[in-house]
């Protein structure tokens, strides 16, 4: 692992250094990924988004003033290109007058059908669940990842517990 | 599963995400002690958040991997250009507006240094290109300078063409009465020549009949002459038989 600053490897991928931006992504990753998994809620979905945020960042990094906002900076390419992608589908499915495709059911095991229903919630509410649980980050990071204020996230924690546990006794009701 | 009660769900969902303070968090307590589908549901969701926990480092467990992919990707893509530059990306977006605004008055105030009608008033020239330069920083305020660019080339356009008119009209008149002089002129020599022939032509014929009358006077004293002489022959021959 690099011990250097953000800002440090920053300044050295300004020069070109893929090394030091490896550093970054070694730092920074799992986070990117995990706000592309709760907004698209498909794990290849996530990596390939992710991926793109990571290349843009790296060829857009001179772009950034300050090194030690790399790590939020990235986060929000990463959510701009997974919502963009999110409602690129929606609206060619509009266009097409396709119905959306909705995950199917997998019924297997506790974990795909947790995950089943996790896809299930609005992106809105699926991206702090995912950033709380997944990566057992408070709300208070939370809160600063996604520019929203703790209560804002609170209230957006509640209302996904609740709705996932609506989807999970409906669908688990179901015979 | 049964339902909890509808006035606590939200306050059950806090309390486990530790929303709650003491007081609040003491008073469900109570209300849990007392309420089974309270607690069963609060066993549900605590449940729910353990299992969202382990999903989580399921799909965690293959962030090393996904990693390496993006570095290995990372080879591919041509690195951020070695010469550092500062960008200061709102700075330069008001500069480029600033240029841009710039040169669009610098068009039109040379534009109307070639069409104004009157010197140009420095003063306010300066006051508008200085409250243009700052107002600039807008977007709203290049459109009013294009407006003015607009307004100022119209009215340009506008003097020019009345000016224009005028002096066509002028050169139209100044023409006309030169072809008029000139035709008046023209006309005139030719009935001056006209007239010189026709002068020749009655000399010519006065010239012809004098000719003719003296030739006719040449004849006639020809014949008169030549019937004396003979009258005067016969006179003689008749004077000499009447001797004889």
């Amino acid at each position: 692992m690099d011990e250097r600053s953000d800002n440090d490897l920053v300044q050295a991928s300004c020069q070109g250094d893929r090394t030091a931006y490896a550093g970054l992504v070694g730092r920074h990753y799992g986070e990117v990924f995990l706000v592309c998994l709760g907004v698209l809620a498909n794990v290849h979905d996530a990596e390939d988004v992710a991926q793109d945020a990571m290349i843009k960042g790296f060829e857009r990094i001179r772009q950034l003033r300050q090194g030690s906002q790399f790590g939020g900076w990235v986060i929000a390419i990463a959510r701009n290109l997974s919502v963009n992608l999110l409602r690129g589908r929606r609206s060619a499915q509009k266009t097409l007058g396709i119905e959306p495709v909705s995950h199917e059911h997998p019924g297997e095991s506790d974990h795909e059908d947790l995950q089943w229903a996790v896809a299930q919630l609005p992106w809105d509410l699926r991206l702090p669940l995912v950033m709380y649980y997944f990566d057992g980050q408070n709300v208070k990071a939370v809160a600063e990842k996604l520019e929203i204020s703790t209560s804002g996230v609170y209230q957006k924690l509640r209302t996904a517990v609740k709705e996932l546990h609506d989807i999970l006794t409906t669908q688990g009701d179901t015979p | 599963m049964n339902r909890p009660c509808p006035d606590r769900r939200d306050t059950i969902v806090d309390y486990m995400l530790g929303a709650l303070d003491a007081r609040q968090a003491e008073a469900l307590r109570e209300h849990l002690a007392e309420c089974s589908t309270c607690r069963e549901y609060l066993a549900s969701i605590r449940q729910q958040s353990e299992s969202l926990i382990d999903l989580g480092c399921q799909i965690g467990s293959g962030t090393a991997a996904r990693q390496e992919r993006v570095i290995d990707a990372l080879q591919e893509i041509a690195p951020a250009k070695s010469r550092t530059r500062l960008t200061l990306p709102f700075f330069s977006g008001v500069l480029k507006t600033a240029v841009a605004a710039v040169l669009v008055l610098a068009a039109g105030i040379t534009i109307g240094r070639w069409t104004a009608p009157r010197p140009v008033d420095v003063e306010q020239l300066r006051a508008d290109v200085e409250s243009s330069i700052l107002a600039s920083l807008a977007p709203a305020v290049r459109e009013k300078a294009l407006a003015q660019v607009d307004q100022r080339l119209l009215t340009a356009l506008s003097e020019n063409d009345a000016k224009l008119r005028a002096d066509l009209g002028r050169q139209v008149h100044e023409d006309l009465c030169l072809l008029a002089a000139q035709s008046r002129a023209d006309s005139e020599e030719l009935v001056r020549m006209k007239f010189g022939e026709l002068v020749d032509l009655i000399e010519a014929a006065r010239s012809t009949d004098r000719q003719q009358v003296a030739k006719a006077l040449d004849q006639i004293r020809t014949q008169t002459g030549r019937g004396l002489y003979t009258l005067a022959v016969r006179a003689n021959d008749s004077t000499a038989d009447l001797r004889n």
